[in-house]
């Protein structure tokens, strides 16, 4: 089944940071949930690891991240990850990224997302009528560390620009946020739960 | 021992045989919970077998890895098609001339298809073990669209007919084809065609379902290592061909194995072929001498076992500009999934399609089907289909329909105007089939006058010239006729053994009797309208006449029961084998009388001596003689077998009105009012009938209104379970009006055709029918199935009819 | 996994046995008791065939544990006839054909059981509803309304005579 995803994520980060941290495909992998970087395989080619907890079921996806493109200049990273877990679940995700600088402000940036995600097996057959929704999840828990972690690198250099103050009500942490060891998908689903209801009631979730 | 002095009616009553609505025999055990199923049974030292599943639907299988799984306490066995490969059992052969594997050899080719068994102390062991398998595949690029699977470059599924250019049923034109059968006469079509006044044409598809009956496939295995018998208890609608299937396959005498249907929950075409699951669980018990026990959970059931109809179908109609039918013409596309397992007669596999002519006398006509293959769960004929019959009567009925619409013609009008006549029964279609005997005119007729056809209509036109109308009123008609009763050997065998069925029937010393034949009930009420058959032939009371089926070692070897074949097969031999009985009788009740057999009536229940009323001898007197004191040159004892092989199919026929209102608000439908007439011959027990008639329109409701099987383009099935496979409860299920009309088979012994495949092959295109008519004055002429609430609400948005 | 003993009254006896915390009802009774009744047609409890009676309650047996049932009572279709004398909602589904094949038949007749007693005097839409927990494939349900429709009634001359 076939998942089409076309996002844009405004971030309180510059793009030089946000960039930084988009290249380097080991510290990416480290702000999504359950996921690592296991072992390089060659230059650009990465094996990798996803835990996804639902419940008492756990499905452990081992694949591999191949980078297929990264053009600095653009700050488009192209990737092809695949995995497979031993339950009988499978994902194929090409994923393009690119970070395009906030024409209005130099503190701030947009992270534009294009994937198409092919998952098979039980996932599928199972968690069909809520992929898009979850994924959706997936990426803003993604997102939210994504930037956390570009904001506690190091500002960029004056050069060519303003300096990037820490503006009063933007979080600096000192370290890289503390992610979740799993991805925990009934924590996910309760979020959703709760997102509908409150859709209900005319709140934003 | 002389009955009491009764009348001809009362005696009659006491019968209770052909044509009484009697209450039901079998009932008392399933009301008081003990019924005997599959899962019931329980054996000394049964072991329980799960199943490993493919979670891709086309893959390589790289590995595969049992130490977890055999490290478990409590399994026995993990076995894969490298185990079956000795015994040459790892692949199969199917009913429809292919081979399916039993357990997935390197390959796999549909998801959920069946990779490797394990063998432990009991279910939740079994299943935990399931878990512990470890498989690696190479997913490969799946097709689910056959017609995508027929172009060049498209994925090749069966690798192992790599090079086979002949198939089972002809030439192969490409790696995914797997056959292409024709009937009728193309060059008289064609011409029809050429110079035609009037042709419509429409293309449909009848989409993938599922019978999904309550009680899942299972079967207990066990063989006897010290006899050398094996025993299956197995949930099937054919266990005589099962017998000799597994006979041929295990290389065990036929006389060694025993094989049992019990009681059954629901077949509906679903139980009919053999599938790897029984074959693994005999393996296993052979292997292990341990009965081994093997029932499937829902899911597995939707996913893997036989499912229905996937016909693309395009269908043409010539015609006058006042309607005259002058020929038809159709295509299909038929998608078998990853192998053909069909359940059909061997020299039909398209089963008995071409019955797509119906009701109408069509001078020219021709069919011709392709069969393809997909990476999806095996099979194509099931689900009271009858062979194929339901994909043959929506087909014509639509085209009809279509014709109707563009000529501006009356549906109700142009059906009438077709028909073939009363007169002209036997009849011959374009298509070779003779149909027996029919009245679709008085059928026709009585369904219009009960339902105020001319009323509805107005009523239809009246909402129709009101633009605020808060529903869209569609009337569907159908009239059908369908063929079953399979069939005459010359042309119909299952894996060669001829279409024929039996009865033997045993009457006892003190007048009760025992009868037992080779079909085998799944809640059709064989118990009773069997009895109900030898009560009327033999004056016994049908309360004390035992029937039996379902047991190899002891039933006559029959073809089972499916396609409404039952009451014209082994209704005829019971009949045929109660009139053996009967003769020999009356011999005995004329020496007994010390008359000629000549002078002597038969009255219910016993010979009379004629114009003497005093004189007369019950069947329960002659039985007594039969056994005490026979008359010379006659043996002792009361018995008869018969084996019948019908002279024809026979061809029951019906007239379905449905009336239903589509919301346009919300695109849910209501369904008003549903007439169902079916006329299946001479009619055993009515109230029986009625019960199955129900249950028929109440399936094909499902079919019509909800029911699908959707797969992804990757080949995941979505919807595998009953949160999303539409079963209809009682409070979706509409109220059923039935009806009847009586034209028998002349060539049937008690006049009979079958039924209870019509209510499902009749109404499903009656509810389309109705949903189109809905739209008809917008020019809709088709709407695919399901006709669900969004998929209408989407038709009523894209034509500007929504509220 | 350890095994733990519970108390159960099932049809009027009570029952100690040793289960696992995990084993379903549906299964001990038709595994351990050897009361096959109560059916298995699905594993997402649409279906019904399970249905018994606890403590007064329709239950679907395939979605309740056995350790559940510690102390509680629970009643099967084995249960519903009384010395030989059968229930009327068994009667009906007899006389009015309400079934077939006989899978749905037991979980049908402990739900009607239940329902009549929620609701003595009932509507056709109300049996309709108060049915629909439970599936049939054979009947078209129009005899089960039927069915309970006559043990309905039977129940009433029952009472009104009693």
């Amino acid at each position: 089944m076939e998942v089409k995803l076309d996002k844009q994520y405004p971030l309180d980060v510059d793009a030089t940071r946000a960039w930084q941290l988009l290249a380097d495909l080991k510290a990416v992998a480290g702000c999504m949930p359950g996921a690592e970087i296991t072992e390089q395989l060659a230059e650009g080619s990465y094996k990798g690891a996803v835990k996804v907890k639902v419940g008492p079921a756990v499905a452990q996806f081992a694949g591999q991240v191949d980078v297929l493109e990264i053009v600095p200049a653009e700050r488009k990273m192209v990737m092809l990850g695949k995995g497979a877990d031993k339950g009988g679940s499978s994902a194929t995700m090409n994923l393009t990224a690119v970070i395009t600088p906030d024409a209005a402000n130099p503190a701030h940036c947009v992270l534009n997302g294009t994937a198409a995600v092919i998952v098979n097996g039980k996932f599928a057959q199972f968690g069909g009528r809520m992929m898009v929704q979850v994924s959706d999840m997936i990426l803003a828990q993604f997102v939210e560390n994504f930037r956390q972690t570009a904001l506690s690198l190091p500002a960029p250099a004056a050069a060519g620009g303003a300096a990037p103050a820490a503006s009063a009500d933007a979080p600096a942490p000192a370290a890289p946020p503390k992610v979740a060891g799993e991805l925990n998908g009934l924590a996910i689903f309760w979020a959703l739960v709760k997102g509908w209801f409150a859709g209900l009631f005319g709140k934003r979730a | 021992m002389n009955a009491p002095a009764q009348t001809a009616e009362a005696r009659e009553l006491a019968l209770a045989g052909m044509g009484a609505s009697r209450l039901r025999k079998e009932d008392a055990r399933f009301i008081q919970g003990k019924g005997n199923y599959v899962d019931d049974i329980k054996m000394a030292g049964m072991l329980h077998m799960d199943i490993v599943r493919a979670p891709v639907a086309h893959a390589r299988i790289k590995k595969i890895n049992k130490e977890a799984a055999l490290a478990m306490p409590g399994v026995h066995a993990v076995l894969t098609a490298e185990d079956l490969k000795p015994l040459k059992l790892h692949w199969m052969p199917t009913l429809a001339g292919d081979v399916q594997a039993v357990l997935a050899d390197g390959k796999v080719h549909f998801q959920m298809q069946e990779v490797a068994i394990v063998i432990a102390d009991d279910r939740y062991i079994a299943a935990d073990a399931v878990e512990a398998v470890e498989v690696e595949y190479e997913e490969l690029e799946a097709v689910v669209d056959p017609y995508a699977a027929l172009q060049p470059g498209a994925p090749v599924i069966r690798e192992d007919l790599a090079g086979k250019t002949e198939g089972a049923h002809g030439k192969r034109e490409h790696h995914n084809h797997i056959f292409t059968w024709d009937a009728g006469d193309k060059a008289a079509a064609d011409a029809a065609f050429a110079n035609a006044p009037v042709t419509v044409t429409q293309h449909m598809h009848y989409p993938r379902v599922h019978p999904c009956p309550l009680e899942t496939c299972g079967c207990v295995a066990s063989f006897d290592p010290i006899r050398g018998e094996l025993t299956t208890y197995i949930t099937s609608q054919a266990p005589h061909v099962v017998r000799t299937v597994v006979s041929m396959l295990s290389g065990i005498p036929e006389s060694k194995v025993r094989i049992v249907s019990p009681d059954i929950g629901g077949g509906f075409g679903n139980k009919v072929g053999v599938y790897p699951g029984y074959v693994c669980a005999i393996v296993a018990s052979i292997v292990l001498g341990r009965p081994v026990k093997w029932v499937e959970d829902r899911i597995e059931n939707i996913s893997s076992t036989a499912f229905a109809r996937d016909y693309h179908m395009d269908g043409e109609l010539a015609a006058t500009p006042d309607g005259k039918i002058l020929g038809l013409r159709v295509n299909v596309v038929a998608d078998h999934g990853a192998f053909d397992a069909c359940a059909d007669p061997t020299k039909f596999p398209a089963g008995l399609f071409h019955i797509c002519s119906g009701s109408y006398d069509i001078p020219a006509a021709h069919c011709s089907v392709k069969g393809v293959y997909t990476n999806k769960t095996p099979g194509g004929v099931a689900y009271r289909c009858s062979f194929r019959v339901t994909e043959a009567v929506y087909l014509i009925e639509r085209m009809v329909d279509v014709l109707a619409q563009k000529l501006n013609m009356d549906k109700a009008e142009i059906r009438a105007k077709n028909f073939i006549q009363k007169e002209q029964f036997p009849y011959t279609s374009a298509f070779g089939f003779e149909y027996d005997s029919g009245d679709y005119q008085t059928a026709l007729t009585k369904v219009l006058d009960a339902v105020d056809y001319k009323a509805l209509r107005a009523e239809q036109a009246a909402k129709r010239a009101d633009p605020n109308s808060p529903t869209l009123m569609g009337i569907g008609l159908v009239t059908f006729t369908e063929v079953v009763g399979a069939g005459p050997s010359k042309i119909c065998d299952i894996l060669g053994v001829g279409m024929f069925d039996s009865c033997e029937i045993r009457v006892h010393p003190t007048g009760s009797a025992i009868a037992r034949m080779g079909t085998i009930t799944q809640g059709q009420g064989h118990q009773t309208t069997y009895a109900q058959i030898i009560a009327t032939e033999l004056g016994i009371a049908s309360e004390v006449i035992q029937v039996e089926e379902g047991d190899t070692s002891t039933a006559p070897y029959g073809l089972g029961t499916y396609g409404s074949r039952s009451t014209p097969v082994a209704g005829a031999a019971i009949a045929m084998a109660a009139r053996k009985i009967h003769a020999k009788a009356r011999k005995i009740a004329a020496h007994m009388l010390e008359v000629n057999e000549a002078d002597l009536d038969w009255e219910v229940d016993r010979f009379k001596v004629k114009g003497d009323d005093s004189k007369f001898k019950t069947m329960a007197e002659v039985a007594w003689q039969a056994y005490h004191q026979p008359p010379a040159g006659l043996e002792p004892g009361l018995e008869a077998v018969h084996y019948y092989d019908p002279p024809n199919f026979t061809y029951p026929f019906g007239i379905y009105l449905c009336v239903l209102d589509i919301d346009r608000a919300t695109g849910e439908t209501k369904v008003r009012r549903f007439y169902a007439l079916d006329d299946c011959g001479t009619r055993i027990n009515p109230m029986i009938i009625e019960g199955q008639i129900h249950g028929g329109l109440t399936e094909g409701f499902a079919v019509a209104m909800g029911q699908q099987m959707p797969y992804d383009a990757q080949g995941n099935l979505l919807g595998n379970t009953l949160m999303d496979y539409f079963l209809p409860t009682a409070v979706e299920t509409p109220k059923w009006e039935t009806d009847h009309t009586v034209t028998p088979s002349p060539h049937h012994p008690i006049g009979a055709k079958g039924v209870a495949e019509s209510p499902h092959v009749g109404s499903i295109p009656t509810f389309t029918a109705a949903i189109v008519d809905a739209f008809a004055h917008k020019g809709v002429t088709h709407l695919d199935m399901p006709h669900s609430a969004f998929r209408v609400w989407k038709t009523l948005k894209q034509l500007d009819l929504a509220l | 996994m350890a095994k733990k003993l519970i108390s159960v009254t099932v049809n009027g006896r009570v029952q100690e046995k040793a289960v696992e915390p995990r084993t379903l009802l549906i299964h001990f009774l038709r595994e351990e008791l050897n009361l096959t009744g109560a059916h298995i047609g699905c594993e997402t409890s649409h279906c019904g065939a399970c249905t018994v009676d606890i403590d007064g309650q329709s239950i679907k047996s395939c979605t309740h544990l056995a350790v559940q049932c510690e102390g509680s009572e629970v009643l099967t279709v084995e249960g519903l006839a009384q010395a030989g004398v059968l229930h009327a909602v068994q009667e009906g589904f007899y006389k009015e054909h309400g079934l077939q094949c006989g899978f749905c038949t037991p979980g049908m007749l402990m739900r009607a059981y239940r329902f009549l007693q929620e609701n003595p005097k009932p509507s056709e839409d109300e049996i309709r509803m108060g049915m629909s927990g439970n599936l049939c494939r054979c009947t078209g349900y129009q005899n089960i309304i039927k069915a309970v429709q006559y043990a309905a009634k039977k129940l009433q001359e029952q009472a009104a005579t009693a």
